[in-house]
């Protein structure tokens, strides 16, 4: 069994969530993916079958991210769809 | 043209004023403020007889914009000991508006013990007896007085919180379908309408003057260019509409910024039980009553309230927002939606701001008052407010009052008010509006416009301002919005939209017959804010109320296990203008 350092747990909301084994609005929808040499957010998406014009704030490791930004053994990844983009980005640095 | 309607409490007589020239081009906040400043004395005790309380719809409110019904009530507050602009959707704005009436300025004092209505319409003002409504929560009290008067008219009121004088206490008004969830809720001023003796002002348009506008053609091409802005933005045009502000509730968890169990923790474990997610999830499965998509007041395109609905399809309240979510939710450990809904009923009915409740609520369990999730005990705890038990009042005065009374020193507030649902350690630029803002710990005080669009027809310099320069220009541009009658949340569309922006400002222009510009929006919000802290220096403050609590400088909070550490100088910056 994968330990859960070696994945990235992508939590996933909204439509999004049809694509995690536990699929219900009120639980935690989590995919995980074992992380690849060279991964991004952007490589990511991808593998999710997730176009980036789909999404609208992303999370990793709880910071407002950039989909240029590497993905690591261990980290969480938050994504939202294009429909929950409310957020007071101004406060927010988005880390790429 | 319109008027200053002066009410006098202590002999319930009415008088109309013509409006000074330099209130011309003030409407909603700058006026509450410019009139407080003005007129209350700022060392006055806020509840004794030289308190006074101003109503003001915005500049545009009552004409055909978008999101326009914003309703602003201002005073000296009884729980900052400063001064305070509290804002409200609801149908009062618009209805004020078309009875030609540019601020309702309240002051006196009824014979203690005695409470009346006040009812304005097109024949004028009556002052009668509210017997008949005294200790009534809001819910009766707003269906009492359909049944009375015709013509569905706006209820702005008191709860029995503000009849008992409680520094918790807001100020309601009715949405379109007579709920009173609609609340000018921050600060205590529901207290000083019950010190004054004023249960509820009934407002009937019907027959009224209407609204002026200076230049009807160019307003509407305006206020067009503000409504397509906000149609086509994704976060006014679906996210708002489909899960309302309490979609924030799982974006904050994951960001790690979740006030978690009194400010303990940046996370919660259940927080996706009570997320707006959840509220559009339970209104489609439960069906009835339940609505997301609900506007607060008449002509909202952004339609960000909801009714929720009970398992069986009757409404339960109105409306569940990110705010009053969290605070009677993750920040007190609660992960059930209908303990939530109910905990946001009981504020409505009896009066008081959802957030500083929550925060009260949290202070009195981390006190070991009852404990983190007991939902029942939480609802137990808030309906001894509306029973004006000695406990009730302890925790109807919010939540430093209660922390004191239980010996809590974990107390997240800022000049006595309770933070809203962002930790600051997390989110460390709300944290420096929380501290230096005139309002207290307060989240709407500092919405922004991206530094690149400040550049709009104007000449700001958007090369790395600093975090004190930023919130001031935040806050700047807020108080601006909060004048003009318009939601705040048309930033999330005008910050990436520049026609939009030009719409705002262009349909302000239009209604009042100014010319201002880009730099004018700062200036006049600037003079908003420099008018409020001379206001609160008087009143004795000093730059050591900008400050956040200790505990947030010292206790690190998981996930991200981060203190508060924006330097003083810096915070103080933010205010050397």
């Amino acid at each position: 069994m994968t330990k859960s350092t070696e994945t990235v747990a992508v939590h996933l909301y909204g439509r999004f969530r049809q694509l995690a084994p536990d699929k219900r609005t009120d639980a935690d929808s989590v995919v995980r993916l074992t992380a690849e040499e060279g991964d991004t957010i952007a490589r990511i998406l991808e593998r999710l079958g997730i176009s980036a014009a789909e999404t609208s704030n992303i999370f990793l490791n709880g910071e407002l991210s950039a989909l240029t930004r590497k993905v690591n053994s261990g980290d969480r990844l938050g994504i939202f769809p294009s429909d929950m983009a409310l957020l007071y980005k101004w406060y927010f640095e988005k880390k790429d | 043209m319109s008027k200053i309607l002066r009410l006098n409490m202590s002999n319930q007589t009415a008088k109309f004023e013509d409006v000074p020239e330099k209130y011309k081009f003030l409407g909603g906040r700058g006026l509450t403020s410019s009139m407080t400043c003005d007129e209350v004395p700022p060392d006055c005790h806020p509840l004794g007889p030289n308190a006074k309380i101003f109503i003001a719809p915005g500049i545009v409110s009552g004409a055909s914009g978008p999101s326009s019904g914003r309703l602003s009530v201002g005073g000296k507050s009884p729980l900052t000991g400063g001064i305070k602009e509290a804002n409200a959707g609801g149908l009062a704005s618009q209805k004020i508006a078309k009875l030609a009436i540019k601020a309702i300025a309240l002051e006196g004092q009824a014979p203690a013990g005695k409470f009346f209505t006040v009812v304005i319409n097109k024949d004028g003002v009556k002052f009668l007896p509210a017997d008949d409504l005294v200790g009534k929560g809001m819910h009766e009290v707003d269906k009492v007085l359909w049944q009375k008067f015709p013509n569905k008219p706006a209820i702005i009121g008191i709860g029995p919180a503000g009849e008992l004088r409680l520094t918790n206490a807001g100020v309601s008004v009715n949405d379109m379908e007579n709920g009173p969830g609609r609340y000018a809720g921050r600060g205590g001023l529901g207290a000083v309408l019950g010190a004054m003796g004023l249960k509820a002002i009934v407002i009937d348009d019907k027959g009224g003057p209407g609204v002026t506008i200076a230049d009807p053609e160019t307003f509407k091409k305006e206020a067009k260019k503000l409504a397509e802005a906000l149609l086509s933005h994704a976060v006014t045009s679906q996210g708002l509409p489909t899960y309302g502000t309490a979609i924030l509730v799982n974006v904050m968890n994951e960001a790690g910024g979740l006030p978690t169990r009194n400010f303990t923790a940046g996370r919660f474990e259940g927080a996706a039980k009570v997320s707006g997610e959840m509220i559009n999830e339970m209104v489609k499965l439960r069906g009835g009553a339940g609505r997301v998509g609900h506007a607060c007041h008449p002509g909202c395109v952004m339609k960000c309230s909801n009714i929720y609905p009970r398992p069986d399809g009757t409404a339960h309240t109105s409306c569940l927002e990110y705010e009053s979510a969290w605070s009677l939710g993750p920040n007190c450990g609660i992960d059930d939606m209908d303990v939530v809904a109910e905990l946001v009923r009981i504020c409505n009915d009896v009066g008081v701001d959802t957030i500083e409740a929550g925060v009260a609520i949290g202070v009195a369990m981390d006190g070991g008052l009852l404990s983190f999730g007991d939902g029942p005990g939480a609802i137990k705890l808030l309906s001894e407010i509306g029973k004006g038990t000695p406990l009730g009042r302890i925790i109807g005065s919010g939540a430093a009052f209660t922390a004191q009374a239980f010996g809590v020193t974990r107390v997240p507030v800022v000049k006595n008010q309770a933070m809203p649902a962002y930790d600051p350690r997390a989110v460390k630029g709300i944290g420096v509006t929380y501290a230096t803002t005139t309002q207290g710990a307060d989240h709407t005080a500092g919405y922004t416009i991206a530094p690149e669009i400040l550049g709009v027809g104007g000449k700001q310099d958007p090369l790395a301002p600093t975090k004190g320069e930023l919130s001031r220009a935040f806050q700047a541009t807020t108080a601006f919005i909060d004048s003009t009658g318009y939601c705040l949340f048309i930033v999330f569309a005008i910050l990436d939209v520049p026609t939009g922006y030009e719409g705002m400002v262009g349909s302000v222009n239009a209604m009042q017959g100014s010319n201002w510009t880009a730099d004018d929006v700062i200036k006049v919000g600037l003079e908003i804010m420099k008018r409020e802290r001379q206001f609160n220096e008087a009143a004795g403050f000093t730059n050591k109320d900008d400050r956040l609590p200790e505990f947030m400088r010292v206790e690190k909070l998981p996930p991200h296990n981060v203190v508060f550490d924006v330097p003083d100088e810096e915070l103080d910056l933010v205010n050397k203008f």
